[in-house]
């Protein structure tokens, strides 16, 4: 079987992979309209602060006996009669088309910004952009990040890291206003603050102003101007409809699809990711699009019926050097009566957790501030059944809550252990010591404490000090009888 | 007194034997620094054992009955021969072990190959160190457990120690972690805050407790990190090791934010480890790393690609064949080592050579004086082997040489039945074990103390194991069993009875393979040298330390090789809502059949317990000394439990050298490592629930 992808991104090339894995006999071409190989788009703004290298970028390289990887082959027409595809490199033939055509990046209408972008103004969805801004992050000492969501707050972090001062501006009131109650915004944007950046929630943003083609300031409606060589846009993306459209299948915010994720007009052609409109919304993340890409391989590959997977409910994880937030499932404004919610406000350490434990799962998390925690309640989200008694406990991580044994030789129980590899206890010590062993080596010979890894030489030499001074060894009486008597106790 | 070296671990410490009644002490040696864990001090206990058999035994419809040696023997060649000429040659099966000396072990390889005429042989050795066996052959070209002397690690800056608790499995090792200890380097990979993970506190390192079968993915993430932060040693790379970019894309889905949600470990402290190992390595100045798998990273089955991803780790940082750094495996059984390299592998001969290799086939073919041809095929890997017996086109018969499989085995339940299946089973071994318990011929063999012969420590340094005391009247040594059946079954070849003689064979049969022991005679060892394979030739030195100057694989290249996470085969569900991992006590060895028999040792630790966290505990509703049972969809067991916070609040820990209700191989699973064979004992989905106490 013929198989055609448009868009090699990170769903399109997931899906080809999947695909070539599990269906051994189809053919793929794998169409890319960028110059470069497949690469991992989510860490773009990685790239952009530094924290990762191009190479590092670079996704696995399907199997190259079946699957054909076309950078450069932008797709001009889908010839639905004739079941091909137009590019400039010529026409692909096709039994079932793929549409991974992803999004693009939102320019807002407004002036110095309409008639196409000036010099110094992005949007970051492609490694071009993201190698436009890291250069131009060299030359400008102030930029303007406009998006308060997790690209932007990537982005201005990113940019800070490399030592550019960030504003970031967005039209709703509260950074992360998608993931992020007021009340726990507010404690992202001060960790925001902290590493330099400064918020503008509200903005009504008038205009980008340009000097010989290059932007200079952004200007808000209220006349502040903020200067800035640099303007990103990060305010949402929009599906890549165009050729579908032109191919005369049905569109609305992005590709419509059914539960299969065929598109409603026409069964041999598919849409996944970014650009798809399923019935339960438009995506926009990655890994609802690597599940439907994996769904769609399966029942492409074992022409079987299709599950579609949930797009709601996915995890948010910042990634942003200085920063940590990660959200997943509801958080406590939507929460229902009947749902548990255990909050930690932290607001002085720019920590903050909250819960959501419906019945006997977790169904909601949101930490900022809490690495730690956020990748322990991550592994317990939604899992089934066993949470603890008192939800609260899940705060407490890995962890014990503090409970400490003693490590002092004086006030440690009798019955702790000091030798582990020979099973010694204190009491056992304490014992040979009544009977003559007095010295760390006849303890040894005694009991066999430090006679396995050594480890506890140390502790053994604390209890004789410790024996030394509560109970001195009568001089005279080392009695070679006593010591006879001590031949292990145990 | 005697010196030889210890019966249990791969450790195996030196000892002295001697006095009366006899007692162990432990004497100088590299490995043990003059240390002895409780298990080697009791050890000499073993050779006083209540029940010893002494004479063969018969089952009969009442129990055993004792029959003479040659009754029994005849009798087995007689229904060895009817079982064939019905079922073929595949009739029969054998298992071995890992304990066994190099020279029984390739005694029982070439019994199996000649004299049973059998493919069909594999060893308990499948469930220990396959994986990271097959890991290393694929990426390095040759399988030496430790590729360097153990005492390198005292001087490195960093030592991860990936599912390993050696402080447990083998306690005068830690010695060796000393200096990276004070340096603040040691790193423990383990779901449990175990006894070795503590020995990151107080300074020592760091321990990272992450989600059970997620060690994959977790090193994925390191890797992520030093190909995305180009903390990489490029000249290694480019001048020692092929495919690199692939293993590079490989890991770039993997971001530290991503490999958190999975493995509950955060960017924070995998960012921190994964620059603590670069600054460890030479390219950066550091002085060295060593990255080192124990089975709680292996037992999956995902287990050959995780020890592969930490092998692409270390090729990755310039570790492997540095003056000091690099990988390895820390072996298990004592002589895990040596068990794996001279034939009980049912694709393997003598020498680590090939099975289906002709050339292997010609070598061995003419050191056994037979024809190729008359070498049987390769036979399958244990878990499959031990799934087969008694089924429709499976064996009928099997031979058990030193392994307990009733107990050690996954999906206990299961294997019980299928031995249960058979027409004959003969289990050769000093004590009636779980598993000699279901034989129709118990044969009672020599032990330890009582035999001459090698084995091959943790280091690939060959060991000269001596006999101390005379074995009981009545009991024989298995190469004096092998003679016999082979003569009875008309079987081509010689089958000398002294260990010496059958070493000097095998040290011509490995002559030329991978594991290559032809200049490692007795009288060197007996000399004192410090010998490790492979030692081509009696002028040789042995080679303490691999890779040196290139691989042993076709290019001279270390081979790189890209894995993709695939997780456990079992999932959490709403009947299985929690982890269940397994492991081992300081007091007892392996299926417990000899430990459990040593007063000190079984005083101290008499049963299975159920380590649970006590937000769990409190979940189930269990305080104090309350029962637990632990169900999964193979079967159950029961076991106090014994609430403590060092283990994850969502998983529950059982040790696994116990049999009867406190038998948690019954609740493991038997799935299997694609390439390894290695079954996934380390994690499943279980119940858990009070159990009311009688």
């Amino acid at each position: 079987m013929k198989v055609v992808v448009i868009g090699a991104g990170m769903v399109g090339n997931r899906f080809v992979d999947e695909l070539g894995r599990i269906a051994p006999d189809v053919d793929v071409d794998l169409l890319g309209e960028e110059s470069y190989e497949p690469y991992n788009r989510v860490l773009l703004t990685e790239l952009v602060a530094g924290r990762v290298d191009l190479a590092g970028l670079a996704l696995p390289t399907p199997d190259e006996g079946r699957v054909r990887v076309r950078p450069g082959a932008a797709a001009l027409e889908i010839d639905r009669e004739r079941r091909c595809v137009v590019t400039a490199q010529g026409e692909f033939e096709y039994d079932h088309l793929v549409l991974a055509t992803g999004a693009r990046g939102r320019v807002i209408p407004i002036p110095g910004l309409r008639d196409g972008l000036p010099r110094g103004a992005h949007v970051l969805r492609s490694l071009d952009d993201a190698r436009d801004i890291s250069a131009a992050a060299l030359n400008v000492d102030r930029a303007v990040v406009i998006g308060g969501g997790p690209l932007g707050i990537e982005l201005a972090c990113g940019l800070q890291h490399r030592g550019v001062s960030v504003t970031v501006m967005s039209i709703m009131p509260t950074m992360l206003d998608r993931d992020l109650d007021p009340v726990v915004a507010q404690i992202a944007e001060s960790t925001a603050k902290d590493l330099g950046i400064d918020f503008v929630g509200n903005a009504q943003i008038a205009s980008v102003a340009v000097s010989d083609g290059r932007v200079t300031a952004v200007r808000l409606e209220d006349g502040t101007s903020y200067p800035a060589g640099l303007v990103v846009l990060a305010a949402g993306t929009a599906p890549e409809t165009g050729l579908a459209g032109a191919a005369g299948l049905e569109t609305n915010m992005g590709i419509v699809v059914g539960e299969d994720l065929r598109t409603t007009l026409d069964p041999r052609i598919s849409a996944i990711g970014d650009c798809a409109e399923t019935p339960s919304g438009v995506s926009g993340l990655v890994a609802p699009g690597w599940a439907q890409a994996r769904a769609l391989a399966r029942s492409i590959a074992h022409d079987t019926e299709l599950e579609l997977p949930p797009i709601s409910g996915s995890a948010m994880r910042l990634k942003a050097v200085g920063m940590s937030v990660v959200t997943m499932g509801i958080r406590a404004s939507t929460a229902s009566e009947r749902d548990r919610v255990v909050t930690l406000s932290d607001p002085r350490e720019r920590r903050h957790v909250e819960l959501v434990a419906r019945g006997d799962t977790l169904v909601g998390v949101t930490c900022v501030g809490a690495p730690d925690l956020a990748a322990h309640l991550s592994t317990q989200f939604d899992r089934p059944g066993m949470l603890p008694a008192d939800p609260m406990l899940l705060l407490m991580g890995t962890g014990s809550m503090g409970v400490v044994e003693s490590a002092s030789p004086t006030t440690m129980p009798a019955a702790t252990t000091v030798c582990r590899c020979n099973g010694v206890t204190k009491g056992d010590l304490v014992h040979a010591w009544d009977c003559g062993s007095t010295t760390v080596e006849a303890l040894a010979s005694a009991t066999l404490a430090t006679t396995g890894c050594g480890g506890c030489k140390k502790l053994v030499c604390g209890i004789v000090d410790w024996l030394q001074e509560t109970d001195p060894p009568e001089i005279s009486q080392a009695s070679d009888e006593a010591r006879e008597a001590t031949v292990p106790s145990r | 007194m005697t010196d030889t070296h210890c019966p249990y671990c791969a450790l195996q410490c030196a000892q002295k034997l001697g006095g009366d009644p006899i007692a162990a002490e432990p004497r100088a040696f590299p490995t043990n620094v003059g240390g002895m864990c409780q298990k080697g001090w009791t050890s000499a206990e073993l050779l006083r054992a209540q029940d010893r058999i002494t004479t063969p035994l018969r089952r009969t419809p009442t129990g055993f009955e004792p029959v003479g040696w040659d009754e029994a023997l005849d009798d087995i060649a007689a229904r060895v021969q009817a079982i064939q000429a019905e079922h073929g040659p595949d009739g029969v099966a054998v298992f071995g072990g890992g304990g066994l000396t190099n020279e029984k072990a390739y005694q029982l390889g070439k019994f199996a190959r000649l004299a049973l005429r059998t493919r069909l042989i594999d060893y308990n050795g499948r469930f220990c160190m396959s994986s990271a066996a097959a890991a290393a052959n694929r990426t390095l070209g040759i399988d030496r457990g430790l590729p360097f002397p153990l005492t390198d690690l005292n001087d490195a800056d960093v030592v991860v120690l990936f599912g390993s608790n050696l402080a447990d499995t083998m306690p005068p090792a830690v010695q060796h972690l000393g200096g990276v200890r004070e340096r603040g380097g040691l790193i423990v990979v383990d779901p449990r805050v175990s006894a070795t993970a503590k020995l990151t506190e107080e300074g020592g390192g760091e321990h990272v407790q992450l989600v059970p079968g997620t060690d994959l993915v977790f090193i994925l993430g390191l890797l992520h990190i030093v190909f995305a932060e180009s903390l990489f040693d490029s000249d290694y790379l480019a001048a020692r090791v092929d495919g690199v970019d692939a293993v590079r894309r490989s890991v770039a889905e993997w971001w530290p934010e991503r490999v958190a949600a999975t493995t509950g470990v955060s960017e924070t402290q995998l960012r921190r480890i994964a620059r603590i190992l670069a600054d460890a390595s030479p390219h950066r100045g550091g002085k060295g790393a060593f990255l080192l798998t124990g089975r709680g990273s292996e037992q999956h089955v995902d287990g050959t690609d995780t020890v592969t991803a930490v092998i692409n780790l270390a090729l990755t940082l310039g570790l492997v064949g540095a003056e000091r750094g690099g990988y390895g495996a820390i072996t298990g059984q004592g002589n895990g080592q040596g068990g794996r390299e001279h034939g009980q592998k049912s694709d393997q001969l003598p020498g680590y050579r090939m099975i289906v290799d002709p050339a292997a086939r010609e070598h061995v073919a003419a050191v056994w004086g037979v024809d190729p041809d008359a070498i049987p095929g390769a036979g399958v890997p244990a878990v499959q082997l031990l799934m087969s017996l008694g089924q429709p086109d499976g064996p009928r018969a099997l031979f058990v040489h030193g392994s307990n499989v009733l107990v050690s085995a996954p999906d206990a339940g299961t294997i019980r039945r299928r031995v249960e299946s058979l027409d004959l089973v003969v289990v050769c071994d000093f004590i009636p074990s779980e598993t000699a318990m279901l034989a129709d011929y118990i044969l009672p063999v020599t032990q330890w103390a009582e035999e001459e012969g090698t084995m091959t420590g943790l280091e690939g340094r060959v060991l000269r194991r001596r006999k101390a005391v005379e074995a009981p009247d009545g009991v024989r040594s298995e190469l004096e069993i092998f003679s016999e059946l082979a003569a009875r079954l008309d079987a081509p070849s010689t089958w000398p009875t002294e260990p010496r003689e059958v070493y000097d064979e095998l040290r011509l049969a490995s002559a030329g393979g991978r594991a290559d022991y032809a200049g490692i005679s007795y009288d060197r060892l007996d000399a004192g040298e410090a010998l490790y394979w492979p030692c081509p030739s009696e002028d040789h030195p042995g080679t303490p330390r691999l890779f040196a100057e290139s691989f042993p694989t076709p290019t001279g290249k270390a081979k790189m090789i890209a894995v993709r996470a695939v997780g456990p085969d079992d999932v959490l569900r709403a009947d299985a809502p929690v982890w269940l991992v397994t492991g081992r006590v300081l007091q007892h060895y392996q299926s417990g059949a000899q430990t459990r028999r040593v007063a000190k040792l079984n005083d101290s630790m008499p049963r299975a317990y159920v380590e649970i966290h006590p937000v769990l505990a409190q979940r189930i509703g269990v305080e104090g000394i309350d029962n637990i049972s632990i169900t999964s969809r193979r079967g159950s067991m029961v076991a106090q439990a014994r609430i403590s916070p060092d283990i994850r609040p969502d998983t529950v820990f059982v040790p696994f050298h116990f049999a009867d209700e406190g038998m948690v191989n019954a609740v493991t699973s038997s799935a299997t490592d694609p390439v390894s064979g290695m079954p996934e004992f380390k994690v499943c989905a279980v119940q858990i629930s009070r159990e009311a106490t009688a």
